[in-house]
């Protein structure tokens, strides 16, 4: 597992212990070798890298997915070294949110991008990006969207119960300097300089693949294969898997393919049910998960599961990811007209998250939670 | 709407059925493209050149520009006609061009040429017809093909023809009686919800779309009958509603858990007036005050 002490340094006493020692030692016991601390920032040989976190379970660095309720229900957040998978929508518009979010919050913490898709061009995928909210008027478009809600009820504050009040709300407001999790304005695009400044590699299928016609057989598609190419040689020419020392600063790769399993990679598992090459992509996600847990990088791929026709091939992919998201939306279905739902856009479902190093995993206990787009924001609500 | 299908430059996927066949609308497509002085490229598969062209005016037959694939698929006559490479590379000389202005380029049918090309290939050329950004030249600025594709739907399952429409920009699907067709029209624009319109048409014989009224979406049913509400309100023993004094009552009372300062001063520091409180008991005759020894059993 990609634990930041271990990648690439090699040193020992991994060991370390959740309840870290307090600064007045009242004890005699030292401990030998480097000190990893977890939770402590005060480990020397530690650099943190930015926009990451450790997990408050269980040590495991997190990178924020962009999007500060998702991060909540996956535990914190995306775990370094992990995939996660998004189920996409039937008509696929609330996906690519998502996978913007992932790529915009890359480039606020300076990450490294690789994007990787056969039907856009990675260019024009990177100007579409959401603007973050800057500090100074997060508050107060925040609040301009709250006061064009119709409730005419006040805020109460509550005399029996006041001890509810001090619970934290799901969806909290921006909090002002926080490295870990930003707020997008959709309306907006992100500014030039911000993308000028960030690093990123892409990876345009179409173009890869005119330069050779033929089309060369083996078990892994043709694309799939070229672009496993790929995301090896960016790892490994840029150090990420601490092969190369990297005399730099460490940084995460931020790993964003769109699309994934639709007839323009090359996969025919969404055309019919007995396809010819039906591991295609369960060989691609096993490899992709070796090439991950080996470096610092993290992974976010969308796939039409809609137009998969083979149950099979589905069950098999969300095992091979780590995270599982689904997104449902009520375009076209009668849940559209369900008064039930008629705040939302459309249903948000967790179906899988990873027991990394763990027993258990930390499933939330809300189950049915709902997503809506509204003018500047993509909220999840229950 | 139906006539506004070629302003939508992309790939546009007509979908028939043996009830409601689609070429007619796909000729009266090409026709109205071609007196629209764009060019017009055919790849025709699935009838002869002649029944094809059956129906169009000098003119247009003149202006567009029929690949034939009917007559010899496989290049067997090794002619100039037959177009080399088969229908693959058939489509891709039609993605090389280079002239400038908007261009059509009509598909009959795709059906055909899923029968004769794998799935994925198609896509793929499909969409770089569609998305001509990356030319050699970089003389193509902007998007402005319309690829108008016929699929007979019958013939393939739900795999294929879900994977040809989230390709399409719109796809239309034709249905409709001996009288009237009807066309139900989905636009896929990007990051953009889908709109989906119906519209009753019919082709005149010399090829030119009427349109008739467009029909009311039906994917809005009609809420369920108003069921007899009953009102739990009505018939209780206790009272659900505060008037007006009653509210203000409520609102001043000290809560228990309330820290107010005259309950603080009153902790702190004991009155006069408040007695403190006491426990006065009285000794019963069974009471035993000897702590020690509960059951008086030791003999002591």
């Amino acid at each position: 597992m990609a634990a930041v002490e271990t990648c690439g340094t090699g040193a020992g006493g991994t060991g370390f212990m959740a309840a870290a020692t307090s600064k007045n030692n009242v004890t005699g016991f030292q401990r030998k070798g480097p000190r990893a601390g977890g939770t402590d920032s005060s480990g020397s040989r530690l650099v943190s890298i930015a926009g990451t976190r450790p997990s408050v379970r269980n040590g495991q660095l997190l990178v924020s997915t962009g999007l500060p309720a998702l991060d909540q229900l996956l535990g914190g957040g995306l775990a370094v070294g992990t995939v996660l998978l998004i189920e996409e929508d039937k008509y696929n518009i609330y996906s690519p949110l998502l996978f913007k979010y992932f790529l915009a919050e890359g480039i606020i913490s300076r990450h490294t991008l690789l994007v990787a898709s056969a039907k856009e061009d990675p260019a024009d995928i990177l100007q579409e990006l959401p603007a973050p909210f800057l500090d100074d008027n997060c508050k107060k478009e925040f609040d301009e969207d709250t006061c064009n809600h119709k409730t005419p009820e006040p805020n109460i504050e509550m005399k029996i119960a006041w001890r509810y009040q001090l619970l934290p709300k799901m969806e909290a407001g921006p909090v002002s300097s926080s490295r870990f999790g930003h707020y997008y304005d959709v309306s907006k695009r992100i500014p030039q300089e911000l993308l000028e400044a960030s690093k990123w590699h892409g990876f345009f299928l179409p173009e890869k693949l005119s330069l050779s016609l033929k089309v060369e057989h083996c078990s892994l598609t043709h694309g799939y294969l070229k672009l496993l190419n790929f995301i090896q040689s960016i790892i490994y020419e840029e150090g990420f898997d601490g092969s190369n020392p990297q005399k730099k600063q460490k940084n995460i790769l931020r790993i964003g393919i769109q699309n994934l399993g639709s007839p323009l990679w090359g996969d025919d598992i969404c055309c019919t049910e007995n396809c010819n090459n039906s591991h295609s992509l369960t060989k691609f996600l096993y490899v992709l998960r070796g090439l991950l847990r080996t470096s610092l990088s993290a992974c976010v791929i969308t796939v039409p599961s809609h137009l998969i026709q083979n149950k099979a091939v589905i069950a098999r992919v969300t095992n091979l990811s780590d995270t599982v998201v689904g997104l449902e939306s009520f375009i076209g279905s009668e849940k559209e007209t369900n008064p039930l739902y008629k705040d939302y856009h459309g249903l948000i479902h967790i179906r899988q998250i990873p027991r990394l190093n763990n027993l258990t995993c930390d499933v939330s206990d809300v189950k049915d939670l709902g997503f809506k787009l509204k003018r500047k924001q993509f909220t999840i609500e229950h | 709407m139906l006539d506004s299908l070629l302003a939508l430059r992309g790939f546009v996927l007509l979908r028939d059925s043996v009830e409601c066949e689609g070429r007619s609308l796909l000729k009266a497509l090409i026709k109205k493209s071609a007196l629209c002085g764009e060019q017009v490229h055919i790849l025709g598969c699935e009838v002869s050149e002649e029944e094809f062209r059956e129906g169009f005016d000098f003119d247009i037959n003149n202006r567009v520009v029929y690949h034939n694939l009917f007559r010899d698929p496989l290049n067997w006559s090794k002619t100039e006609e037959a177009l080399p490479g088969g229908p693959l590379g058939a489509l891709r000389a039609l993605c090389r061009r280079t002239h400038p202005g908007p261009v059509t380029i009509a598909l009959d049918s795709l059906s055909w040429l899923l029968l004769h090309l794998p799935c994925t290939t198609l896509c793929q050329t499909l969409h770089a017809l569609s998305h001509r950004d990356f030319c050699p030249d970089g003389s193509s600025s902007v998007e402005q093909v319309c690829v108008l594709g016929l699929l007979h739907e019958e013939l393939h399952g739900p795999g294929l023809v879900g994977a040809l429409s989230s390709l399409a920009q719109a796809e239309v699907t034709l249905s409709g009686m001996l009288s009237q067709t009807s066309a139900s029209i989905v636009y896929r624009r990007p990051r953009q919800r889908p709109t989906r319109q119906t519209q009753c048409f019919s082709i005149l014989p010399d090829f030119s779309l009427n349109l008739q009224g467009v029909l009311p979406l039906e994917s809005q049913p009609h809420p369920g009958p108003p069921t007899t509400q009953v009102d739990p309100t009505t018939h209780l023993t206790f009272n659900l509603r505060l008037s007006k004094k009653e509210k203000e009552a409520k609102d001043s009372l000290t809560l228990p858990f309330h820290f107010s300062s005259e309950k603080q001063q009153a902790l702190l520091c004991p009155g006069p007036g408040q007695a403190t409180s006491r426990i006065f008991y009285e000794p019963d005759a069974y009471d035993d005050l000897d702590q020690e020894d509960p059951d008086d059993d030791l003999d002591i």
